[in-house]
């Protein structure tokens, strides 16, 4: 069964291409743990899910956002 | 041909302000900018970082946005790496990426 359409929230914003610099953005697409949220739960385009992947991932190389959250080791 | 690229260079948050302009005066001397194009710097100053990097809790940020050819930027990045007080850089290509607008802001912008 098909599940439910939920709407982009990055092409709401009305932004064409996400900015790894833009950490409060990214933080909404991050579990818990500082995960990547699967597009399956935040609803978002392929496209922008893409482009989120790549700029979460820079922002980790930058120190913007953590590769976990809460560990302590 | 010249492209496009954006750097983020976070140094040693003990380095002041004009020494980070000094450092970043002698790496941008790297690559010659053509014409009317200039280096657009733009300094965030200290911030926490997410994780400690080479033992330091914080870094001072630095963005900066230039254009050069390809051919250039492995010579530019074995300088950047050489430098002690540059804790960490990332050059990645410009896509003219944007920040999403804050939600208070949004009320007063039209589409486009």
């Amino acid at each position: 069964m098909a599940r439910p359409q939920k709407s982009c929230a990055i092409c709401e914003s009305g932004v064409r291409v996400v900015d790894f610099k833009d950490e409060r953005l990214l933080t909404r697409f991050l579990t818990e743990r500082g995960k990547i949220l699967p597009s399956r739960l935040s609803g978002t385009c392929a496209r922008h899910q893409r482009q989120l992947s790549t700029a979460i991932k820079r922002a980790r190389q930058v120190a913007l956002l953590p590769y976990i959250k809460g560990f302590t080791g | 041909m010249a492209r496009r690229y954006e750097a983020v260079y976070i140094f040693d948050s003990a380095l002041e302000e004009p020494a980070v302009t000094e450092k970043l005066e002698k790496f941008h001397a790297l690559i010659p900018q053509s014409g009317e194009t200039a280096v657009e710097v733009t300094h965030w100053g200290k911030r926490t970082l997410a994780y400690p990097v080479s033992g330091k809790e914080s870094g001072y940020y630095v963005v900066t946005k230039f254009e050069a050819a390809a051919t250039m930027l492995p010579e530019f990045e074995r300088a950047l790496k050489l430098d002690e007080g540059l804790l960490r850089h990332l050059v990645v290509l410009d896509e003219g990426a944007q920040m999403a607008p804050t939600p208070s802001a949004k009320d007063g912008e039209e589409d486009e």
